[in-house]
C-alpha cells in the first residue's frame, strides 16, 4: 500500500473536531509558540524547560515513589539517566512495566515530558515505569536516540528482579518522537534477539523522514506538529542522509524492509494531523506480514489531542481504547 | 477468478484475539456445509431470531412495521420503526439500519438487537429496512431499496418526530457496503444531507486482491469463498471481481469520495475486509473528508456480534457509541 492514494492529491485538510478547536489553540500558544526551525531548536529547548513541570511537582500528592538512576549507555556511548516510577503500595507479584519515551521531535524535551503517563499507570494498575533521557539531535544524529532507549530496555530486562517487574510484560510506549522511538526499540529488540516486548504503543508516531504523505501535505503550515516542524526535526536527525536509504530503520522505522515478527502494536493518531498516513501505512505493513497491530484514527484529532484536550468526547474515547489495549497486552485484569 | 470451495490462507494471517479464538473453536465444532447459489436460505429467515418484544425486553421502546414505497417501478418495502416511548426531546435523531449477510442472505430481524440497543442508548428513532437480495435481485436493486428508505425517512421526518438534519445511515458487512453506497447516492443525487455513515466491517471491494482478503481464505467468520459468492451473485459473472464494477456497488471504486457524510469505519485486524476498509478511510481523508477508523487487534469479521463479552467487543462498542454521540450532538 502506498501512503498517498493514487488520484487524490487534494490539499484540503480534514477539519478538526469542534470540541478540540480551543485545545488546539491553547497547544499552539503554549507548546509551539516558537515555530521549530533549524535556528530555533535551542530556543524551543529553553521554552520546553519552562513548561515541563519538575518531577517533584508531578509527583506531589500522587500515590507513587520515584527515583533517578544512571544506567549504562550503548557500547562506547555515555551513560543514560532514567527516572523510575513505581506505585507507593506495590501489588503482589511481579509488576507489568512500561518503558516510556518522551516526544519532542527527537530534538527537544526531557524524560519528565513522559513521566505523567507513568504516574497514572502506577497509580491505576501498579505498573513500574522507566522514563529514559536519550540524546537529542542534531548534536547526536540518529540512531543515537533509539540506541539509548534500547539500552534502557536492556537494563530493565536485566534488572527485572531488582525492579520487581515481570520481564514478559514490558512494553515500549511513547507519543510523537517517542512513538517512533518505541517502534525503533521493537525493531532493535527483534533484530538483536533482545528482550521480548509484550507490546509497542505508538502514539501519533514519527516514522518516516520523507514527510510527503497526503496528510503531511494537508497539514503544511497549519495545526500542531505541522509539516514544517516535522521537516526541521527530520533534517536535524538524519542530516545529509535524509531522503535516502542510508537513514537507519532505527531512526525512521518506516524504512525497515521487514515488519514481521514484531510485538503487538497499538497505533493511534488523529485524522487531522501530519503523521496520520504514515501511521496507517505502518500498521498496514505489519498486518500484511501476519503481525498484530491495532489502529485507531480519531476523527478531527490534532497531534496529541487526547493529552491536551482530555475532556473532549473524542479524547475520552481515545483514552478508553488505549486502556483496553493495555489491559489486554499487560494482562492487567479488571 | 472462479468461485471455489473454502481454501487456505496464501498470506500468513494476523492471529485472532485469544477471546475471539475460543468462539471460533466452538463454531468449528459444528461445521456447516458451505453455502452455494442453490442453498441460500430464503424461507423462514424472518423467524430465526427472537421477535421484537423479546429483544426489547421491557425497555421503554415502541415498534411498528410499515410498508413504504420502493424505488420507481419496484415493489414496496417493509421497514420496522423503533422509537423511545418517553422521548425527552420534541424531535429525535434517526438511525437507518441496513442488515448484513453479503447481500445474499439475511433479514432485518437478524439485527433487531443491535438496532434496539442504539435506540435505548442514544434515544433515537431507528428504521430497519428490508431490501431485496441477490442473486434474484442483482445490484443495484438492494441499494436502491435502501436509498428509497432514506428518502422516505427524510420526507416523513415531521410525522416520525425526526430531525432530518441528524440522520445516520449504517450497517455491518453487506450493510456497511450499502450504507456507503447510500451516502454516495445521497451526495450524487443531491438527496438528503446525511449526518453520518456508520460502516461496521464493511464489504467495499469486489476485487478481493488485498493482503487481508488472501489471509482469511478458509479461516475466520466471513471467509473468502463466501465473499466471492456474494460478489458474483450481486454483480454477475462478468463484473463480479472487476475494477469496472460500479462505485455504488463496490464503493472502493467510486472515483470521487469527497463531500461525503462523516464516516465511522470499524473492522477487525484479523478479517478479509481490513485492508479495503483502511484504504477507503485513507481515500476519504486525502480529499479532506471526515472519517474515523478503528481496526481492532485480532478481531474476526463481526466479532462484536459473535463474542459481545470479549474485551475488544466492549471496547469497540464504546468507541462506536462515542462517535454516535459526537455526531448526533453536533448537527
Amino acid at each position: 500500500m502506498t501512503a498517498v492514494p493514487a488520484g487524490t492529491g487534494s490539499l484540503n485538510p480534514v477539519p478538526y473536531d469542534p470540541e478540540l478547536v480551543d485545545g488546539l489553540a491553547a497547544f499552539l500558544d503554549l507548546v509551539e509558540i516558537i515555530p521549530l526551525r533549524a535556528d530555533t531548536i535551542l530556543a524551543n529547548r529553553a521554552h520546553f524547560a519552562t513548561i515541563i513541570p519538575p518531577m517533584q511537582a508531578q509527583a506531589e500528592g500522587r500515590a507513587i515513589v520515584w527515583e533517578d538512576r544512571v544506567i549504562p549507555g550503548p557500547a562506547g556511548a555515555p551513560d543514560v539517566e532514567v527516572t523510575i516510577v513505581r506505585p507507593a503500595a506495590p501489588r503482589p507479584g511481579p509488576a507489568p512495566a512500561v518503558l516510556s519515551i518522551h516526544g519532542g521531535g527527537m530534538v527537544l524535551g526531557t524524560r519528565f515530558f513522559a513521566t505523567g503517563e507513568l504516574i497514572d499507570l502506577a497509580e491505576r494498575h501498579g505498573v513500574v515505569g522507566v522514563s529514559v533521557e536519550y540524546r537529542l539531535a542534531p548534536e547526536h544524529p540518529g540512531p543515537a536516540q533509539a540506541e539509548d532507549c534500547y539500552a534502557a530496555l536492556l537494563w530493565m530486562a536485566e534488572h527485572a528482579e531488582e525492579l520487581g517487574i515481570d520481564p514478559h510484560r514490558i512494553i515500549a510506549s511513547g507519543q510523537s518522537a517517542g512513538g517512533g522511538l518505541s517502534a525503533a526499540v521493537a525493531l532493535l529488540a527483534r533484530d538483536r534477539n533482545g528482550p521480548r516486548l509484550a507490546g509497542q504503543l505508538l502514539g501519533c508516531p514519527m516514522l518516516d523522514d520523507n514527510n510527503d504523505t497526503a496528510s503531511a501535505r494537508q497539514y503544511d503550515g497549519i495545526g500542531a506538529w505541522d509539516r514544517n516542524n516535522n521537516d526541521t526535526a527530520w533534517t536535524a536527525i538524519a542530516g545529509e542522509d535524509r531522503f535516502t536509504d542510508r537513514v537507519s530503520p532505527y531512526t525512521a522505522p518506516a524504512r525497515a524492509r521487514d515488519l514481521s515478527g514484531l510485538p503487538p502494536a497499538y497505533v493511534e493518531v488523529g485524522a487531522a494531523e501530519t503523521l496520520r498516513d504514515e501511521a496507517v501505512a505502518y500498521a498496514s505493513r505489519i498486518w500484511a506480514t501476519g503481525g498484530q497491530a491495532e489502529l485507531h484514527v480519531w476523527d478531527g484529532g490534532y497531534h496529541g489531542f487526547h493529552g491536551f484536550s482530555p475532556g473532549a468526547i473524542v479524547s475520552v474515547a481515545a483514552n478508553a481504547a488505549r486502556e483496553s489495549w493495555l489491559r489486554r497486552v499487560l494482562r492487567l485484569g479488571g | 477468478m472462479t468461485v471455489t470451495a473454502a481454501g487456505h490462507p496464501t498470506v500468513t494471517p494476523v492471529p485472532f484475539d485469544p477471546e475471539v479464538q475460543v468462539v471460533l473453536d466452538a463454531i468449528a465444532q459444528n461445521p456447516q456445509p458451505p453455502l452455494t447459489r442453490e442453498t441460500l436460505p430464503r424461507e423462514g429467515t424472518d423467524t430465526m431470531f427472537p421477535d421484537n418484544d423479546t429483544v426489547i425486553a421491557g425497555r421503554a421502546i415502541d415498534w411498528e412495521d410499515r410498508i413504504i414505497p420502493g424505488p420507481a417501478g419496484a415493489p414496496d418495502i417493509e421497514v420496522t420503526i423503533f422509537r423511545p416511548r418517553d422521548a425527552d426531546r420534541p424531535v429525535l435523531p434517526a438511525f437507518l439500519n441496513i442488515h448484513g449477510g453479503g447481500q445474499i442472505v439475511g433479514h432485518r430481524t437478524w439485527e433487531t438487537g443491535r438496532v434496539v440497543d442504539i435506540v435505548a442508548e442514544h434515544g433515537v428513532v431507528a428504521v430497519n429496512v428490508e431490501y431485496r437480495l441477490a442473486p434474484e435481485h442483482p445490484s443495484p436493486a438492494g441499494l436502491e431499496d435502501c436509498y428509497a428508505a432514506l428518502l422516505w425517512l427524510h420526507a416523513h421526518a415531521e410525522e416520525l418526530g425526526v430531525d432530518p438534519a441528524r440522520i445516520i445511515v449504517g450497517g455491518g458487512s453487506a450493510g456497511g457496503c450499502l450504507a456507503a453506497g447510500v451516502a454516495l447516492l445521497a451526495r450524487d443525487r443531491r438527496g438528503p444531507v446525511l449526518a453520518g455513515q456508520l460502516l461496521l466491517c464493511p464489504m467495499l471491494d469486489n476485487t478481493n486482491t488485498t493482503p487481508s482478503s488472501l489471509q482469511y481464505d478458509g479461516i475466520g467468520t466471513w471467509q473468502r469463498d463466501m465473499n466471492l459468492l456474494s460478489w458474483s451473485c450481486l454483480l454477475g459473472e462478468e463484473l463480479a471481481f472487476s475494477p469496472q464494477a460500479s462505485g455504488y456497488a463496490a464503493p472502493t471504486h467510486a472515483e470521487d469520495v469527497s463531500g461525503l457524510a462523516p464516516a465511522f469505519i470499524e473492522v477487525g485486524a484479523a478479517e478479509m475486509f481490513r485492508d479495503e476498509d483502511t484504504r477507503y478511510a485513507l481515500r476519504i481523508w486525502a480529499t479532506g473528508g471526515q472519517a474515523e477508523l478503528h481496526v481492532w487487534g485480532g478481531g474476526a469479521h463481526g466479532f462484536d456480534m459473535y463474542m459481545p463479552e470479549a474485551e475488544i467487543s466492549r471496547a469497540a462498542l464504546a468507541a462506536r457509541a462515542s462517535w454516535l454521540r459526537r455526531i448526533w450532538s453536533r448537527a
